[in-house]
């Protein structure tokens, strides 16, 4: 079985594709940790600062047309900021750990180029013919399937580690290398203000994010394998993601949509206390995400091993 | 030839929906032969080594490779078995030498040393670091030979094996399998249309039409079925009356002339030496005798015209 991830592995690393992809995350990355830290500037009255930002929390409370996620984001960072003033406690100073966590959004560009490797995987053989020579050998289909699941799985996981490694030295050369320590102001599940550790938020967002990458990656895997279509299975993944994200709003309207993966996709709203219904927690959306990730490796290994190969 | 055969057709069927694609195949194939499957386009031969090799399902009957089933005993059945099966697909995107180690990860026992072995036996050595997408088809088809031999089969299954080989290729390419089987005792599955190359090549034959196996026997008994051949005797011209009188003595019919001074005979090899013996006693001049071969490409024609 290593032999075969190794194998799958190695097909992954020697296409041009995986690494422009990489490049480009790389890229990204930096790019994006450099604008960030153009944009922020250290306070110097952080008081002053803090009673300004309460302010401007309370307008846009008072936007009656605000939608519901905006809403509850403007009241967590409402509450924050008083409890700040309230009990004198300023925002870390800049460091690379808290700056890890403002870039949640980077997470979806780790799926989108999973997705494009994850689609061709299967579906990239059957049409390269590269299947016949690939099944005539003394391995049962399922590890075959499995080792190429694992392949990409592993390739995901390199992507979501270079990206916090890279956000990290970028942001690191800016603000030092930053004191593991640094704890801020977080709101629990109950909605209560509590002192985290910084680093250790941001472990738990980027460790949790696996689990919707897992489901993207299952769901292009499932497509390249059920349709033997890369195309298609990079076209139908990314429009799920892009129609599942506008479907977090819609969740808070109808309950029923709270089991689908859509609104479970996106674990930073849990860090930040976001969830799209407030009886949603991130037990309730882990485990939606797991039933659809074992019924996508249930459903590509029965198309795969029955298939007859002619092609 | 008494120990079991390498592979065991036991009324092996194919049917997609309501078409019967292959029907009823049953013959053996001993160890040591090279066997050559014939056929014309759609007969079912691709279908016929998908499922020697498990790539599709068997809907009726089994295969059976080194006594173990190919659709119960997958893993031990194909252990056996080294193929091409249509082209030489390879990984465009990885060198030749990668190709290989891919697949020798996927075979217990595959040494680095076996992997440098192959790459010489089939003349790959100078390109065998290139990656694949620059190799011509020839190349590719060498690696494909090379991948299928990696793990030393005991049966080796190619499907058009000398396309894209320049002849020189096809040469060398017909001796090493002809080694392989009479020397290390591989039986050989060869499907081709080339069938001048078959003739060449072959041990046995066997001719699939219409999914059905219509013929399976010798290459020899095969050119040579019904045992009487066309003699062409070539004679003084102007003797050309007394040679036709002496020769329909022997009440032997004879085929309209083409030439002047030749005269087209069907006879069985043991009457050449006897229709000799009569003209040259009666004087007249000869200037050869030629035994007009039927090649497989006629027989197989022939073969497949009638059954239409």
């Amino acid at each position: 079985m290593i032999g075969l991830v190794a194998n799958e592995s190695m097909k992954i690393y020697s296409r041009k594709l995986t690494w422009i992809l990489l490049l480009l995350l790389f890229a990204i990355t930096i790019g994006s940790s450099i604008l960030g830290t153009i944009n922020n500037t250290n306070a110097t009255d952080w008081r002053a600062e803090t009673t300004q930002l309460v302010h401007q929390y309370e307008d846009r409370l008072k936007i009656t047309e605000l939608s519901p996620t905006l809403r509850t984001d403007a009241e967590n960072k409402l509450k924050i900021a008083k409890y700040r003033l309230e009990n004198d406690f300023p925002a870390p100073s800049n460091n690379p750990w808290s700056a890890l966590l403002t870039f949640s959004g980077l997470i979806e560009m780790v799926i989108v180029f999973a997705i494009v490797i994850a689609a061709d995987i299967v579906a990239g053989e059957y049409t390269a013919g590269t299947m016949k020579l690939l099944l005539i050998r003394p391995h049962n289909r399922a590890k075959i399937l499995f080792s190429k699941y694992i392949a990409v799985s592993l390739f995901a996981i390199v992507m979501l580690a270079l990206l916090a490694v890279c956000g990290y030295a970028t942001n690191a050369l800016f603000y030092g290398l930053g004191d593991i320590h640094t704890t801020d102001l977080f709101l629990n599940q109950q909605g209560q203000v509590v002192q985290l550790n910084v680093l250790m938020q941001g472990i738990k967002m980027y460790g949790l994010s696996l689990f919707p990458i897992m489901s993207y990656v299952t769901l292009a895997f499932a497509i390249s394998t059920v349709l033997r279509n890369s195309a298609l299975a990079i076209g139908i993944s990314l429009f799920i993601m892009i129609v599942g994200n506008s479907m977090i709003e819609a969740t808070a309207k109808m309950e029923w949509l709270k089991y689908l993966p859509f609104a479970n996709s996106d674990m930073s709203l849990y860090i930040f206390h976001l969830p799209a219904r407030p009886e949603m927690t991130l037990n309730f959306s882990i485990t939606v995400l797991l039933v659809y990730i074992v019924a996508l490796i249930l459903l590509s290994w029965n198309v795969f091993k029955k298939r007859d190969v002619s092609i | 030839m008494n120990q079991t055969p390498v592979v065991q057709f036991q009324h092996a069927m194919k049917r997609i929906g309501k078409r019967t694609i292959v029907n009823d195949l049953s013959f053996d194939i001993q160890a040591g032969e090279v066997f050559g499957f014939l056929g014309p386009n759609g007969a079912g031969k691709t279908t016929t080594i998908r499922m020697m090799v498990g790539l599709i399902k068997i809907s009726q009957g089994d295969i059976l490779i080194k006594g173990h089933s190919i659709s119960k005993d997958f893993n031990k059945a194909i252990r056996n078995v080294g193929a091409i099966v249509e082209n030489p697909d390879l990984y465009k995107y990885l060198t030749g030498y990668q190709n290989l180690k891919h697949y020798a990860r996927m075979v217990p026992g595959v040494t680095k040393a076996r992997i440098e072995e192959i790459v010489g036996i089939v003349g790959l050595r100078d390109r065998i670091h290139d990656k694949v997408k620059t190799y011509s088809l020839g190349m590719r088809q060498r690696l494909g030979i090379a991948q299928a031999l990696l793990h030393r089969p005991s049966l080796l299954i190619l499907d058009e094996p000398t396309n894209g080989l320049d002849p020189a290729g096809i040469h060398e390419l017909r001796n090493y399998l002809k080694r392989l089987a009479h020397e290390e005792s591989v039986a050989v599955f060869v499907s081709s249309h080339l069938l001048s190359e078959m003739e060449l090549m072959c041990d046995r034959v066997g001719v699939l039409q219409n999914g059905k196996l219509v013929r399976i026997q010798s290459i020899q008994d095969f050119v040579h079925d019904g045992g009487s051949s066309l003699v062409c005797v070539t004679v003084e011209s102007s003797q050309v009356e007394q040679a036709k009188r002496l020769i329909a003595t022997l009440k032997k019919e004879i085929l309209p002339i083409r030439q002047p001074g030749q005269l087209l005979i069907p006879l069985n090899k043991d009457e050449i030496p006897t229709v000799n013996k009569l003209l040259m006693q009666a004087g007249i001049q000869i200037y050869s005798i030629q035994v007009q071969e039927q090649t497989l490409e006629d027989k197989f024609l022939e073969l497949t015209e009638e059954r239409k």
